[in-house]
């Protein structure tokens, strides 16, 4: 195993690059490719990986919503995935989408789940294989979930709003400027649609991006203890809700909480700031 | 409203592709922007390049203007625009070259989600706009310059 998994909670949940180029035909292991970059899967991707779109195959545009159980099995037949296969996702933007991704699965109960370290960026600077052929796998059997668990993992309006009233933990993924109020968009990013700046009344600020790498891989179990558990006043049995702007940032946060840290208890708020910061009489923070 | 014909052209190619085909005609669009950069030793009337905060790399619009009053693009992106960009960059360039300025300004982006599909504009793919707003921008400076060219020498 990579001699910096083994000091995380859960090693199984990330694969390295190294392990992956050498298990792409193993049997029972699906890699699914999920990006930002919708066309990005179209110029090349890892040999036999499928392409998951966070928004085409895992949102519900109608209800603003994720999908039910009936579309998530879909989903999984026509990618080859069967509730017992692994699924090793990867993504561009240091693994935002493929934690995302993951974070759906979870919500349907998928449980063999991982994240390729350093994603797509690791994978081509390291000139590892590329492809454009796309996979045709058989459709598979996948029962359609009971239900999407939205207990777990998952945080609400309502809920955030009673975790804000009891001074739980909180964590604010987004950048500084987003944090404070001075800006109303992210970093190299236009405006989506966000009404006004700042940040839910409580909530500390650690940017997703202090638990990652140059290269995208995540930091070491040492360095996320130092900036979570040390810096920010996590503890194990904390009850923490972690947010950004739509979710997919957060989802990298749960993940590092969740998995490479064990937190017991975390949740992802995916409605996050385009929900909350527009929402009529939702309190706010500013800070600058 | 009437595009550029080559433009236009472009429009009716690809709003008549199904999805899949579509996808790959904006792939081999994106593969091409390579070629959209400026030439060694090729001159412009007016560079414009800059990392804007709404993108998430450098872009350079060169521009120059012929004896016909008729403009001609290139092109650099940087390596982390999203390859919907990218292709756009190639549309455009091909759609818009030998257009006249007041052309340009004219042109309406409505036409995008006719080439790129309502399936592929969306939330954070809005950058696909951008770089039409940038030669925009270009001919707009060009143009302001002219005017003022104009008016000192009155």
């Amino acid at each position: 195993m990579n001699s910096k998994f083994s000091a995380y909670a859960h090693p199984d949940a990330l694969v390295d690059t190294d392990w992956l180029a050498a298990n792409l035909d193993t049997p029972g292991l699906r890699i699914v490719e999920s990006n930002e970059d919708l066309l990005l899967y179209d110029t090349g991707h890892i040999p036999g990986a499928v392409h998951i779109d966070w928004r085409r195959d895992l949102n519900d545009e109608i209800t603003r919503d994720y999908v039910g159980p009936d579309a998530f099995a879909q989903v999984c037949r026509k990618n080859g995935i069967t509730p017992d296969t692994t699924v090793v996702f990867y993504g561009d933007k240091s693994n935002w989408w493929a934690c995302y991704a993951l974070w759906v699965f979870q919500l349907f109960g998928h449980q063999n789940v991982k994240i390729l370290d350093g994603g797509r960026a690791k994978w081509t600077a390291e000139e590892k294989p590329l492809t454009r052929e796309v996979p045709n796998y058989p459709a598979a059997d996948y029962p359609t979930p009971l239900e999407r668990d939205d207990t777990t993992n998952r945080a609400f309006y309502h809920q955030t709003w009673q975790h804000m009233l009891a001074k739980k933990p909180m964590v604010d993924v987004r950048s500084p400027k987003e944090f404070s109020g001075e800006t109303t968009h992210m970093p190299e990013y236009p405006q989506e649609g966000v009404l006004r700046g700042g940040h839910i009344p409580g909530a500390k600020s650690c940017p997703w991006a202090t638990a990652a790498n140059p290269d995208g891989t995540f930091k070491s179990a040492e360095e996320l203890d130092q900036i979570y558990t040390q810096n920010l006043g996590l503890k194990k049995d904390d009850d923490i809700v972690a947010y950004c702007r739509i979710g997919e940032r957060s989802s990298h946060t749960w993940f590092v909480l969740k998995y490479l840290l064990g937190y017991d208890k975390v949740r992802n708020y995916d409605g996050s700031w385009t929900e909350w910061g527009n929402m009529v009489r939702s309190p706010i923070e500013r800070s600058f | 409203m009437s595009y550029p014909p080559a433009l236009q052209d472009i429009i009716e190619l690809f709003e008549h592709l199904p999805e899949q085909e579509r996808r790959e005609n904006l792939i081999v669009m994106s593969d091409g922007a390579k070629r959209q950069e400026p030439k060694e030793g090729e001159t412009f009337d007016l560079e414009d390049v800059r990392k804007d905060e709404e993108c998430t790399d450098t872009v350079g619009v060169y521009l120059k203007v012929d004896e016909e009053n008729k403009v001609h693009f290139a092109i650099t992106l940087g390596p982390l625009v999203q390859t919907l960009t990218k292709a756009m960059t190639s549309i455009l360039c091909r759609g818009l070259n030998g257009a006249r300025p007041e052309e340009i300004m004219a042109v309406p982006a409505d036409f995008v989600p006719r080439i790129v599909g309502a399936e592929l504009v969306r939330l954070r793919s809005q950058t696909v706009y951008y770089v039409l707003g940038r030669m925009k921008t270009a001919v707009k400076m060009y143009l302001d310059r002219k005017r003022a060219a104009a008016a000192a020498a009155a």
